[in-house]
This record gives structure tokens, sequence and C-alpha cells, in this order.
């Protein structure tokens, strides 16, 4: 170490000195002078021939963010997605599905052939592999459609205009308009919107963003929403109408969780997170060419087989203790039936029943495995091999579980509006560090689930329809 | 049982009452604490901003700010003379030497805040006298120090104050009220008083800000009409009292021909004449950092279903700003969009 | 290839007790620029990895690690989230601005955008004040073509002073020549002599009060200059580094190649 002539101070106080002489305005000379320079050499190295190519980039940027098509082209673009998947998924669906199940099947009488006790055969194969089966079957096909299509879009550079067409609207509700573009990284995973929200500066916009991603329904919960709207909506409509009204559906269900976003935000911008909107730059990339190939390696093999890969962690242990609940007798009922029978009463106070209560309670740490494990719960020990198409659950559901259309639009909803995964929770408290924040964003869309669910159950049956 | 739950019952309260950070009580002392606190300076603040006008406060004109009864003004005056800071003689009460470092340190303190929350939270220039008068009495003089340097030391607050440099110091506001101000003469807005509130409303209404030009067009008995930015307002020679202007030097470098960005049409394009003044902090080197240098060409790109943000194309890349920011942005529009040239 | 420059660098020594995953990496490069530039395809196209790319700002929040081979050495690539400047202080800003100036990557690619070049040349003019080892990566060649637009990368490195290569980072195209730029530069076989923009002359005059200081504080620094500027200009983390003497520790380190101080640890591990 060589000794040290001028102290740290010494340098401060100089500065400080020098600063007060100057004048204000020169840091802004600072910046003129580097991009003058910038300009300088770009003049010199920079040779353009007829900017005949960024017209066609703003053609087409004009009809996308223009006054009377920007919004109808955006709500036809998400409908498209979900057209293509709803369309794609439905045969794949059932092909996994009718393959898993005579593999079940097969191999459970395989297991009894062999002298293994019943509760293994059950365990094993009629609890975890019917978990597993289910989990793939319901979610694979959707999600191997959705993801790429999806990114195609993101890697056109379509997102910033919706961040752009939609800014006024966030806004006004009091949060950032990049906050559409978390929303839109949400579509994929809520966790992985909420890590996103860190391109949002202002602390109390970030938080907005934060607590609200969650009516953003994720992949998790798209199965969901697209087997109610097949077997409900599209049910409803003729056959050659079926894949756009449950698209239809879909998207009515995503704008609802727009329009929850939107009005929880401004709402919280009132109260608990008041303050005004920062200010608000995003640039617009140029339109580039997607990369077809690369877009189908990620997103097949890094998102879908991700997600997937996790949702069948969570599904196989689900499937055991479903399979549990299921078998295991105390005092004459089935631990599924008493537990079932305990929520009965909130269930139905909100338009759904026990079972749901009971698949959403087990299915806390990851939302996919939602409607496996409510099929498993409903369809007890029957064999499956007879339910994999959706006229199949659609029977099974209406014809003799009671379901009505207020049970599959309560559904819907509280998919939509419910508390987020145990993944996004544990993301939401990494990026606040605050149990507080972590408690609100977990608590707050369940309350609301619970709220919205009571009233339109209860609008419902008061008004005579 | 029954003593066993009474048992517990006491103990909770006593948790509730007496625990260490949480407990009623040590809220209650943490409550007075700081209103003593906050009194006392707002105490100081007061006379200073007597001495300021060269008259010494009174415990009548402290009661009356403060809207506090004469008792407790005596208390709040009493503690002020036992920590050395103000000495009451028969004019008055007048602040000693370290009273005045003391009551400087607040104003620092208030000032430093309200340039954070408009530079760094975008809070409207009404709303940010009320949020420092709280924030002003909680802030140690460490975090003080550290928002200085965070909005990189800046001299005056958003509507003009010189804020107090930390070895208490502070430079004069060399400007005279607008009603002194010659008609016909352009001038610059050099501070804008936000007390009392109204005024300052009045004031924000007319859509003054620092560092704009103002030409006093015509001066009547009870008001003015100024001009600003080619708009005409009527004002009450009661409100210009509270507006102070000086004259306009030439390293101020105001561009004079100039509309604003927000104002451009569909189209249309212009050169980059200059940032608003009032566009401070992270804001303004936003702007900057994309670009939008004097001198530099842009042009309207992108409008959307609401009007509001619209998109601009600067230096090859197209730039998405909400009007908010558009307005700072001061343009010296260009005749026609085509064969005009970036000419710096 | 020869070793024996490289073994000399200070960085060396270094990065073998980082910690950080990379003990068998020879030398640290890191990926600045722009947002939406490509940097992430380049980490890709050059690690073999699989980091998320888009066609939009603020695609990249968190920074990516990852390692390549060339001429027997491993290098260690980190990729950036993109920033327009490093004088705001912004978040992200502060992220690539920490760790060019602690981290003291042996590298600094600066992915730049063909069809962009004078938006994009700003930052590049701000990252050659810190480190004078840079290299620049013209990407999205074949975008600009499409548009008309040429880009004469030799001139362009002539007046910057550091290596210019011309890449498309999509179809891999110029990487071989950007990793053997990255490093001439990482041994220091290629010498550069970084552009440096003149300040207006009063904050020249500032500057030139201040630098003699500095270099009295912490002799050997090697961004002396840009210190000063952020001095004058109130950054209060330049500010903070500087009281606690972690800027000192920069210069012991640039000047004896002493062991890594733990600001440079801190910068690595608060990068992410
Ligand atoms: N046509 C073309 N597109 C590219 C090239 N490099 C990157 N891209 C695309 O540009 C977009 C932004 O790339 P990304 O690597 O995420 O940029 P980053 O934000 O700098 O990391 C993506 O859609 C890429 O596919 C290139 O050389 N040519
Ligand atoms: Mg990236």
């Amino acid at each position: 170490m060589t000794p040290v002539s001028v102290t740290p101070q010494a340098v401060l106080d100089r500065s400080d000195e020098l600063r007060r002489g100057l004048d204000g305005s020169f840091r802004d000379s600072m910046v003129a002078s580097l991009y003058q320079r910038a300009g300088e050499l770009a003049g010199r190295s920079v040779r353009e021939q007829g900017a005949g190519k960024w017209d066609f980039d703003q053609r087409i940027d004009r009809i996308l963010t223009s006054r009377w098509l920007g919004l109808p082209v955006m709500l036809l673009l998400l409908g498209a997605v979900f057209w293509v998947t709803i369309l794609g998924a439905n045969v794949p669906s059932q092909m996994l599905a009718n393959g898993f199940f005579a593999v079940e099947a097969a191999a459970a009488g395989w297991f009894e052939s062999m002298g293994a006790p019943w509760w293994l055969t059950g365990l094993v194969w009629h609890g975890i592999f019917r978990g597993l089966a289910w989990v793939v079957s319901v979610m694979l096909p959707p999600m191997a459609i959705f993801f790429p299509v999806f990114t195609i879009l993101e890697d056109l550079g379509y997102l910033p205009r919706v961040a752009f067409n939609l800014d006024w609207l966030f806004r006004k509700a009091g949060a950032h308009g990049k906050q559409a573009l978390t929303m839109a990284m949400g579509f994929g995973c809520n966790a992985a919107g909420v890590t996103s929200t860190r391109i949002i500066d202002s602390p109390r916009e970030r938080l907005l963003a934060i607590l609200t991603n969650n009516f953003v329904p994720c992949n998790g919960r798209f199965p969901t929403l697209i087997m109610l709207a097949v077997i409900f909506v599209a049910a409803a409509v003729p056959p050659a109408a079926a894949a756009f009204a449950a698209a239809a559906a879909v998207v009515a269900v995503v704008l609802l969780g727009v329009c929850f976003t939107l009005g929880v935000s401004w709402a919280l911008s009132r109260s608990l997170l008041s303050g005004e909107a920062s200010a608000f730059t995003l640039e617009m990339p140029p339109y580039r060419r997607p990369s077809i190939l690369r877009i189908l390696y990620t997103s097949l093999i890094d998102r879908t087989i991700f997600v997937l890969g996790r949702a069948m962690l969570t599904a196989a242990p689900a499937g055991a203790l479903i399979w549990i609940l299921a078998n295991v007798q105390a005092g004459g009922t089935t631990l599924a039936d008493r537990s079932i029978s305990l929520l009965e009463p909130l269930g139905t106070a909100i338009g759904l029943d026990g079972v749901i209560l009971l698949a959403y309670v087990i299915a806390i740490p990851a939302n996919e495995i939602v409607v496996p494990t409510m099929l498993m719960c409903y369809l007890g020990g029957a064999m499956m091999m007879d339910i994999t198409t959706y006229e199949q659950i659609r029977e099974v559901l209406v014809g003799q579980h009671g379901w009505t259309m207020l049970t599959a639009v309560n559904l819907m909803l509280f998919s939509l509006l419910h508390n987020p995964c145990a993944t996004t929770i544990l993301t939401i408290w990494k990026e606040t560090r605050s149990a507080r924040w972590t408690a609100l964003g977990a608590l707050m869309p369940l309350g609301l689930a619970f709220l919205v669910c009571l009233a339109t159950a209860q609008a419902v049956r008061l008004l005579p329809l | 049982m029954n003593a066993l739950s009474i048992g517990v019952a006491a103990a909770l309260l006593v948790v509730i009452l007496a625990a260490p950070k949480f407990g009623l009580l040590a809220r209650w002392k943490r409550h007075r604490a700081y209103r003593a606190k906050s009194r006392s300076e707002d105490a100081l603040k007061h006379i200073l901003a007597w001495q300021h006008r060269s008259k010494l406060a009174s415990l009548e004109s402290l009661a009356g700010t403060m809207g506090l009864r004469p008792a407790a003004v005596l208390r709040v005056v009493a503690g002020l003379q036992t920590a050395g800071w103000v000495e009451s003689g028969a004019g008055g009460i007048a602040l000693t030497a370290s009273g005045e470092r003391r009551a400087l340190e607040v104003v620092r303190a208030h000032r430093l805040w309200e340039r954070h929350l408009s530079d760094d939270a975008n809070m409207p220039m009404g709303k940010l006298h009320p949020a420092a008068e709280r924030a002003e009495h909680s802030l140690s003089r460490q975090q003080v120090a550290e928002l200085d340097a965070h909005l990189g030391h800046p001299q005056h607050d958003p509507h003009g104050d010189p804020i107090p440099r930390p070895d208490g110091t502070i430079s004069a506001l060399n400007a005279v009220s607008l009603n002194e101000w010659p008609a016909g003469r352009p001038a610059l807005i050099a501070h804008l008083e936000d007390e009392p509130q109204a005024v300052f409303r009045q004031i924000l209404l007319a859509n003054l800000r620092p560092m704009q030009v103002v030409r006093v067009a015509e001066s009547g008995p009870n008001h003015l009409a100024v001009e600003i930015d080619g708009r005409q307002h009527r004002i009450e020679r009661s409100t210009a009292a509270n507006i102070h202007v000086r004259e306009i030097r030439p390293q101020d470098a105001l561009p004079t021909e100039r509309t604003r960005l927000s104002d451009l049409v569909q189209g249309a394009c212009g050169e980059v004449a200059g940032l608003s003044p009032d566009c401070q902090g992270l804001s303004r080197r936003r702007l900057l950092d994309l670009g939008l240098t004097p001198g530099t060409r842009v042009e309207v790109a992108l409008d959307n279903t609401f009007g509001d943000p619209r998109a601009f194309r600067v230096r090859g890349t197209t730039v998405a700003l909400r009007r908010q920011q558009a307005e700072q942005v001061l343009i010296r529009p260009f005749p026609s969009s085509d064969g005009a040239e970036t000419a710096p | 290839m020869n070793t024996e420059a490289c073994d000399s660098c200070p960085a060396h020594v270094q990065m073998a007790k980082m910690g950080v995953d990379i003990a068998n990496c020879d030398h640290v490069v890191a990926l600045a620029g722009n947002p939406n530039t490509g940097k992430s395809s380049v980490f890709n196209a050059l690690t073999g990895l699989r980091q998320h790319v888009g066609n939009w700002t603020g695609k990249t929040v968190t920074r990516a690690e990852g390692a390549f081979g060339y001429g027997g050495k491993r290098y260690k690539l980190v990729d950036l989230p993109g920033t327009y400047s490093l004088l705001s202080a912004s978040h992200d800003e502060e992220i690539s601005r920490n760790f060019l100036l602690f981290g003291q990557p042996d590298c600094t690619v600066v992915v730049v955008d063909a069809t962009a070049l004078e938006r994009n040349l700003n930052l590049v003019l701000q990252v050659l004040e810190i480190t004078d080892r840079a290299v620049v990566c013209v990407n999205l060649m074949d975008e600009a073509k499409r548009k008309g637009i040429e880009v004469d990368v030799r001139s362009l490195s002539r007046d910057l002073g550091v290596p210019a290569v011309s890449t498309v980072a999509r179809t891999k195209e110029g990487l071989s020549d950007l990793v053997a730029s990255v490093a001439g530069v990482a041994c220091g076989e290629t010498k550069t002599s970084p552009s440096r923009v003149a300040p207006p002359a009063e904050v020249q005059e500032a500057i030139d009060g201040l630098v003699p200081l500095i270099q009295g504080m912490a002799p050997g620094l090697p961004s002396a200059r840009w210190v000063a500027l952020r001095l004058l200009d109130g950054d209060h983390k330049v500010r903070e580094a500087l009281l606690s003497g972690e800027l000192a520790g920069l210069a012991d380190r640039q000047r004896q190649a002493a062991p890594l101080a733990a600001s440079r640890i801190k910068a690595i591990a608060g990068a992410q």
C-alpha cells in the first residue's frame, strides 16, 4: 500500500467547491456534447440509401396503434392466439388422456396380478400416476401451442405497442404503462411477471404491478379457463362456431382481468400506495422478423418443459394425497368426503362447491393441478378410461354433480382472481423483501375472489332469471 | 382455569401496553417526542421567516401561524430558550446563531424533500409543500445529506426558493415582485411563494412555473395581464405579490421562438430547442439520454386511441412519451414536414 | 497464443479468487449496450446458453453469466441489463455501471444497433470514459442492410480507437471476428486508445482541477477523469465509493494485482 497523500474528504470538498462554480446547466451540455460527438462519428461511418424501409415499418405501426383500429386489432390478435390454442389442443389432449389411462388400467391390472397389496396399486397408479396423467394431458397441448405463438408476437416487437396503446388507461389508474409488459410476461407465468416489474423505476408503480400481476391468468390457469370455455360456452353454440365462442370467452376473462388490474391499481393509488403517475418513456423497437426455429426450441424446451416439470413435481404428491383422502376412512366416511362437506357451505355460498374449494387448497403449490385435482375428487374410484372427452367431462360435472352455468362462470372468476401460487408468492417476497406487501399480494386477490364470487352467486340467486 | 386465563389476559395487556417498540406506551412516547420536535422546529422556521423580513416574531405571531393556544406556545418557546436557540427581548423573539443554524437545517430538509418529490415522484407543485411540512421533522442529518447527493446537490427547490447549504449559508433571492416589474419588458420567474396555499393555487392555475419568461402586457390598479408562452392570463395584484421575477441573463440560454413537443401534430417535425426548466432530476436525464438535446430533429410518429402517449422519431429510433413529458420538450417547428434540414 | 502476456494480466489472479463459479476462467468479458440491440443473442450465440431474448426494452432484467473458450483460454461472459446511458441514477443503469467500474472486466463488449448508430454511440462514448478495454460490436447488420443503411466499421474503429466488428447475432455472422478482437483486448495484445469527448470548456477546467487530487488519492486509477466528472455531477454512488475507499482499492489492484478487493465481489454479487 502506498501512503495516501490526499484524503477522500478533501477530494469531495474540492468537487463541491468546483461544482458551485459551474453553471447549473452543465449536465445538459455534457450530454449534448456526447451526442454531438456521436452524431459526428455516425455521420462519418454510416451511409443511408433511401429511408423507404422505415416508412414501411411506420405504415404497419400506424395501423397497429391507430385511433380506431389499435384496440380492436389487439383484441383480435389476442383472440386469435387463444383460438389457435383451443383448436389445436383439443384432439392431442384427448389422445394423451386415452393413452395414459390405458396405461393406468393395464399397469394396475399387472400390479394386481403380481399380488401387490391394494393400497400400493391404488397409491401408485390411481393416485400418483393419475395425477401426472391429468396434468400432462390437460396442460401440455395448450402450452405447447400458446408459448410459441405468443413468443412470435413478442419477437416481432408487438408487446411495446400494446403498452403504448394501453398506457393512457394505466396512467388514469395511477400506474405505469410498462405494467402492460409485465402483464404480458404474466401470461406465461406470474412469477416471471413479478420479476419483470424491475423495468419499472418508480417503486410505487412497481409495487402496483407486482400486486396486480396475479390478475393475468397464467399458463397454469389457462387449462381451467379453456376447459370451462369449451364445456360450457362452446357447447351452447353450433359446433362450427364452438372454437370461436370458446376463444371469445377466454378473451372476455382476460379483459376482465385487465379491468381488475386497472381497478385495483386505481384503488391502491388512492389508498395504500397513494401518489401520482411518474414519467413514462418507452422505446418502440422496429419490427423484426422472428426466428421461428429458435422460438420453437426455446418455448418448447425451456418454457413448456420447465413449467410442465414443475407442475408434475406438485402433481405427483397431490395425486397421492387425493388418493389417500379418498381411501382413508375415519368414522365411516372418507377423509375426502369429510373435508368436502366441511367446505361445502362456503363453496355453495360463493356459487362453487366443496370439491372445487378442496381442489384449490390442494393446488396452492401450483395452479396447474386444480382441474386434475377437481376431476379426481369428483370421479373418486371410477375408472378413468371412460372419461376423456370434453363431452364426457361435461356429463360428469353437469349430470352427476349438479354444475350450472353459474358454477362455470364463478369458477372462471375464481380462477382469474384467487391467490397466486406459492412460487409467485415467494417471488413477490424476493422482489419486495417485505412480509406486509407479500401478505397483501396473497390475501387481497383471495379476498377479492371470494367477494366477487359471492356477489355474482347472490345476484343470480336473487334475480328471477 | 379461571386464574390462568386472567393471568394470560393480564400478561397480554402488559405486552400490548409496554412492549418496547410496538407497545402503546412506546408509541405514545414516540408520538409526544415527534410532536414536541415538530412544534419547536416549526417555531424556529417562523422566527427565521420573520427575521428574513426584518421583523421580530412574537408569542402572538407564533400562536397565529402555528394554531396553538398561548400556553402551548409559551412551552415551546421556553424549550427553545433552554436549548439556547432563541432569545426573547423587548421587541420579540430572536434566533441565536445556533438557533439560526438549526432553523436553516429544517428549511434545507424541507426544500430538498420538495425537490425529491417533484423530481423523483413527479408530484404536482401544489402538493409538495404539505408533504414536505411533514417530512422535514423526521429526516435525520444523514438522510438529508444522502438526499442532497442523490438529487445532485440542487440549488433551488421546485418553486425557486434557494436551498440552504450544509454549512448554514443561504444565497439570497435576487428578484422583485411582479408588481414592481415594468410593463412590456420580459422577465424570468425566479420564485413562486407557496404560502398561503390559496394564493399559490391561483398562481398554478395561471400556469406559472419558475424559469418561465413572463411579460406584463397590461397593468391595472387591481390586476395585471401577463403573457406566458403566447397566452394571456389575468392575475390579481395580491397574487402577483407572491411572484418574484428577475432580469433574463444570456446564460439562461432561453430559446425564443418555440412551441412544445406535445403541440406538434401527427407527421409534423421540428428541432429541439431545449428542455423546460421545471423538468429536473431523473425525468430530465431520461429525456436527455434518449437524445432530446438541443438541435435534434424530432418528428411525430404515432398517435393512439387515447391520444396519449404519442411516439416520436428521434435519432433513428421511435420513442413513446406521455403528454406530460412531451410538454417539457421545447420545440422550434419546421415550416413543413419535408425538405427541412437539421441545422445545429 | 502468448500465454505469458495473459498470465501477467492483473485480472488473472483476481478472477481465480472470485469464488463466483468462474474458478477456471481466465478472463471476464462484460456485454453492455442499449436495450434491444441483441446482447442476449450475442451471449447465447457465444456461450450456447439460452438466455431469453425478446424484441422489447427491458427483456433482460437480471444478469446472466456463461462461458466460452477461445485460443486455449476460458472466458466468462456477463450479460448486463441494457441501458441508454451511464449518467442517470436508475436501477439497471447502476447495475451496469457498477459492474464496469468495480467489476473491472478484462474486456467490455458494447453491442450497438447498426440501424440507430447515433443513439447507440452515446453509450459507447460513455463506456470508453470508464474503461479503455472495449470492443464495439455493430450488431443487426442484416436489419441495417434491409433498411438500406451501410456502416463502415473500419472507419468507426479508427474514430473510436477501439476494435469494432460487424455482426449478425442471429446467424452468428462475424462472431468469430468478435471473439478474436475480445481475446486481443482482454490479453492486452491489442492496444486501444479510446476517443474521449472534450466536455465544454468550463467543465474541462473543473475536471482539470479535480483529476490531480483524485490521482493523488488513488494513483493509477484508470478512470480518474470519469470519476471527476461524476463527482462534479454529484453522483452519490461514486461519492460513497470514494469515501469508503473502494475507489482507492480499485487503483491499488490496477497497479499491483492485489488480492480481490471486497468491492469487486460486491459489484459482481450486487449485479444480480
Ligand atoms: N435480424 C436480427 N435480429 C436480431 C439480431 N440480434 C438480435 N436480434 C433480435 O433482436 C431482438 C432483441 O434481442 P436481444 O438479444 O433480446 O437484445 P438485448 O435486449 O440487447 O439482450 C430479438 O428479437 C432478437 O431475435 C440480428 O443480428 N439480426
Ligand atoms: Mg437481453
